[in-house]
């Protein structure tokens, strides 16, 4: 949608809540995150990605689990934790709060 | 026809060719850089690993076994950089939601043009790659480099040496890729590793050429260190030759006089070095004066002591043509004479600071703790320069780099 490198830090931010949002609907694997991402304004790549997945499982937001594959080697299904569940609510909760400020303050 | 090499990525066999393998393993040794710290390094370079061999997968054939290196360089492409923990949270923290803590991270940071560092760079050094490391991390050519360390070598009648041997025992050699990033300030991205890995390899390719240009400029270093020697000498007796033309006893009682005026000048010089070292040292500026901020103290140091050297050397000059004009055993007389004024000089101008200044007498009546505090500064100049180094490797060497650095100094000092 926008280009202006000004927006950066606001997409890096929000990456990490993206992939709580998109780890929410069903168990996926990095290849399908990536897909997902791709098609929007948080397109990553796995460089970025597998680093900040591993933070995200230490710090207990998502675990995953292997699961076999028809083709190739098993792949990491990545699921929210509890912890995981919490966090995107608060920072939805947040987001709906950040709107309703930008929006009044511009009255 | 190309070279193939046969890796293994996370258990999975692939063939490439040879550039390409450099590509890849240029990249991964990047990872392991950014990954340094991360507790989950060995599990991220497997996932990395793996994804690269899904990537690989894709441009295999029943037919077509080996992987081009053009086809790696895409796979990089899309892998893109990876990024330590540090920069990819930074952004995560500026919206505030609820990470973890992170007091590392440098918000904007990620974009900006990467810190440059002082290493040695061993491709292409004519000895350790000091040189070469400079002429990196200055952005000139080396040959100017090398000219400078020659020039200066000869104008401090071969002191010099001793600064190239102390930063040969201090400065890091730059090993992985990042490190080679850092000592030239180029941002470092996976295009921009295999940009240099591809050049790298060429250069090796063409390593007769390469051998032939290095013989060339080894002569050439050869021809300019004779020219060198033989102008000095030259000049040395030129000046010799002046002062006894004009000999005789008024001369003689010149000379005399001239030797009070140099010790005087000598001393004092001496003394104006070491203050304006130890303030430097201690207050980062020199009585008050600021030095521009890129520049490490010790390399500040350094360039005081140059100063020095360039004025005292004519000086110098001038006391040796004293020495010879007045020959004989009045030689040594002079010469102890010289010794026992300068020092009596420089004494007394202790003396004088101590009684007049007081921030001499504070200096002094604080002794050790201001000599710890210049002594950790100028450690911390060299650790900011080898930031991501591990302090124990620079412990280990410091010792014998200051006493290189200490004998250069009293050397240039005393001759």
């Amino acid at each position: 949608m926008t280009t202006d490198p000004k927006f950066n830090p606001i997409r890096k931010g929000l990456l990490e809540f993206l992939i709580l949002q998109i780890i929410s609907a069903d168990k996926v694997y990095v290849a399908d995150m990536m897909k997902r991402l791709q098609e929007t304004d948080f397109a990553t790549q796995e460089g970025t990605l597998y680093p900040l997945l591993s933070k995200m499982r230490r710090e207990e937001y998502v675990d995953y689990e292997w699961q076999e594959s028809e083709s190739g080697p098993p792949r990491k299904y990545y699921k929210l934790t509890a912890k995981g569940k919490t966090q995107l609510a608060e920072f939805k909760d947040y987001w709906a709060y950040l709107n309703t400020t930008i929006n009044q303050l511009g009255r | 026809m190309n070279t193939v090499i046969i890796i293994n990525l996370n258990g999975n066999a692939f063939h490439l060719e040879e550039p390409g393998f450099k590509s890849l393993q240029a990249y991964l040794e990047r990872a392991q850089a950014a990954l340094k710290d991360n507790p989950d390094k060995v599990e991220i370079m497997a996932d990395l690993e793996q994804a690269i061999a899904d990537k690989c997968a894709r441009f295999l054939l029943p037919h077509k076994n080996v992987l081009t290196a053009a086809e790696i360089d895409e796979v990089l492409k899309e892998m893109g950089p990876v990024q330590s923990e540090n920069t990819a949270d930074a952004g995560a923290a500026g919206t505030g939601g609820g990470s973890g803590p992170n007091p590392e991270s440098k918000p904007g940071v990620a974009g900006a043009g990467a810190p440059k560092r002082l290493y040695q760079i061993r491709e292409g050094a004519m000895l350790s790659g000091v040189c070469t490391g400079l002429a990196a991390y200055l952005n000139v050519d080396v040959t100017i480099v090398r000219i400078a360390f020659v020039l200066l070598t000869l104008l401090t009648s071969g002191i010099w040496i001793l600064v190239y041997l102390g930063m040969m025992l201090v400065v890091p050699f730059a090993n992985t890729g990042e490190e080679h990033a850092a000592a030239a300030g180029a941002p470092f991205n996976a295009q921009e590793v295999i940009d240099r890995a591809k050049k790298h390899y060429g250069e090796f390719k063409d390593s007769k050429e390469w051998r032939r240009h290095w013989r060339q400029q080894r002569r050439e270093w050869r021809r300019q260190w004779r020219e060198g020697a033989y102008w000095w000498g030259h000049n040395l007796q030129r000046n010799v030759h002046a002062v006894s033309s004009s000999a005789g006893y008024g001369g003689h009682l010149g000379a005399t006089l001239l030797i009070p005026f140099l010790a005087v000048f000598n001393a004092v010089l001496f003394c104006a070095l070491i203050a304006a070292i130890v303030s430097l040292a201690t207050t980062g500026a020199i009585f008050g004066w600021v030095v521009a901020g890129s520049i490490p103290l010790w390399v500040s140091i350094l360039i005081l002591m140059f100063f020095y050297s360039m004025i005292s050397r004519p000086l110098r000059h001038a006391r040796r043509a004293i020495y010879f004009n007045t020959g004989g055993n009045n030689f040594y007389w002079f010469a102890a004479w010289y010794e026992i004024l300068s020092t009596g000089v420089l004494i007394l101008v202790c003396w004088l600071a101590y009684t007049h200044l007081p921030e001499v007498r504070d200096f002094f009546q604080h002794f050790t703790q201001n000599v710890t505090l210049m002594w950790n500064n100028i450690v911390d100049s060299f650790h900011h320069t080898v930031s991501h180094k591990p302090a124990s490797g620079i412990d280990a060497r410091l010792p014998a780099a200051a006493a290189a650095a200490s004998a250069s100094a009293f050397l240039a000092l005393r001759t």
